[in-house]
């Protein structure tokens, strides 16, 4: 039970922290607020029909991943914010604050697209364009492409949460680090990061869907901090005790195959060159490491650009 | 002190050293906008900076 005559523990500022980081991404975060509001949709709606069915199937691809993989992120961030109170973190906790916020925001953004551009909302209609993962396969059988928002996100947050309610420190340590190099550094820092691309030079190059590409830079503009707050929180922890280094490697390592090629949906759009994309990936997983101060995994740069790893996509079973 | 960045692209060996962050970030973004077709964020950019000695 808590001691209620302990009255410095009712308070959480101190300096320290308000001279550090993660209190001035907060700041950052509260000084550049943006709404949904501020779009007109009407120009990408009349976009929308000068386009031809295949780029059509190939926008919608990767917005409608978008649109599923915010709401995704939304619901599963309550497990880094309860880690953050029980690691008495309160400038993680204010900073995580604005992270949600802008996380639903995110996905209000792209309900509002679907809707107004392409005209549909219900999840049924928009799941009719999804691109199932299933059929992404790795003809040499090397590698398996499993679904990292939808399935690891849950299952480390689920363990982070058994770590709480355990209480012991370290645990939960291991168990924000686990959770934050899976969210942060792998999902928003390394696996995405091509995909905001892809999106951005489709748009340039058909020189089409203005409010899209620029709700991609305002959305990119919050995933910096998100990114950078949670490979901040991830230094800090190695720092504490090196040995959680080891736990980031092992997330990359589970969910490798979705680093090495590029799935469905970043294959989608007709006409890009793809490549691009592989060499961005290496400058992101290397820069995440550099801000982890981490020793990158050599073996997994030099698959992601090794030019025989190359998925095959849409394979109807039997 | 002044601030430091290094590119990590592949085969890419460039690196820049200002005055402080505020300065450095929007050579960074030329650089990677020029040089490859990219882009980089303020945020990862101010992540990974190193103190470099004054000019």
């Amino acid at each position: 039970m808590a001691d209620i005559t302990d009255f410095a523990s009712k308070f959480h500022f101190t300096q320290e922290m308000i001279e550090g980081p993660i209190y001035r991404k907060y700041e950052k975060a509260m000084r550049k607020i943006w709404t949904v509001d501020e779009f007109d949709f009407s120009g990408d709606a009349a976009d929308w029909q000068t386009i031809d069915e295949q780029q059509r199937s190939g926008l919608l691809g990767v917005t409608s991943r978008f649109l599923a993989g915010e709401q995704a992120v939304t619901d599963e961030l309550i497990p880094m914010l309860a880690a953050s109170h029980a690691l008495r973190r309160f400038d993680w906790i204010m900073f995580l604050s604005t992270f949600l916020l802008e996380e639903a925001k995110h996905a209000e953004f792209f309900m509002h697209w679907h809707k107004q551009v392409v005209g549909i909302l219900e999840p049924e209609e928009i799941a009719s364009h999804w691109l199932d993962r299933t059929q992404t396969i790795d003809p040499s059988g090397r590698f398996v492409v499993r679904d990292v928002l939808h399935e690891a996100l849950p299952r480390y947050g689920g363990e982070l949460m058994e770590a709480i309610r355990g209480g012991d420190e370290a645990d939960i340590e291991r168990g924000f680090v686990r959770f934050s190099a899976c969210y942060n550094a792998f999902a928003e820092g390394v696996l995405t990061m091509p995909s905001y691309e892809i999106v951005i030079d489709t748009c340039d190059g058909w020189g089409k869907f203005e409010a899209l590409k620029r709700g991609f830079r305002m959305i990119l503009m919050d995933e910096g901090r998100h990114i950078t707050f949670g490979t901040e929180a991830c230094r800090i922890l190695i720092a504490k005790d090196p040995s959680y280094e080891a736990l980031v490697h092992e997330v990359f390592d589970e969910y490798r195959g979705n680093l090495v090629g590029l799935v469905e949906y970043q294959k989608a759009v007709p006409g890009l060159d793809l490549g691009k994309y592989q060499t961005m990936k290496v400058r992101h997983y290397r820069n995440r490491c550099r801000e982890m101060r981490i020793t990158p995994d050599e073996t997994l740069i030099e698959q992601i650009l090794d030019p025989t790893i190359d998925f095959v996509v849409g394979v109807e079973a039997g | 002190m002044a601030v430091r960045w290094s590119c990590v692209e592949v085969d890419c060996d460039w690196a820049v050293t200002a005055p402080d962050a505020e300065t450095i970030v929007p050579l960074v973004q030329a650089h990677i906008t020029e040089a490859h077709d990219s882009f980089e964020l303020e945020d990862m950019i101010e992540a990974v900076l190193e103190e470099a000695p004054d000019a």
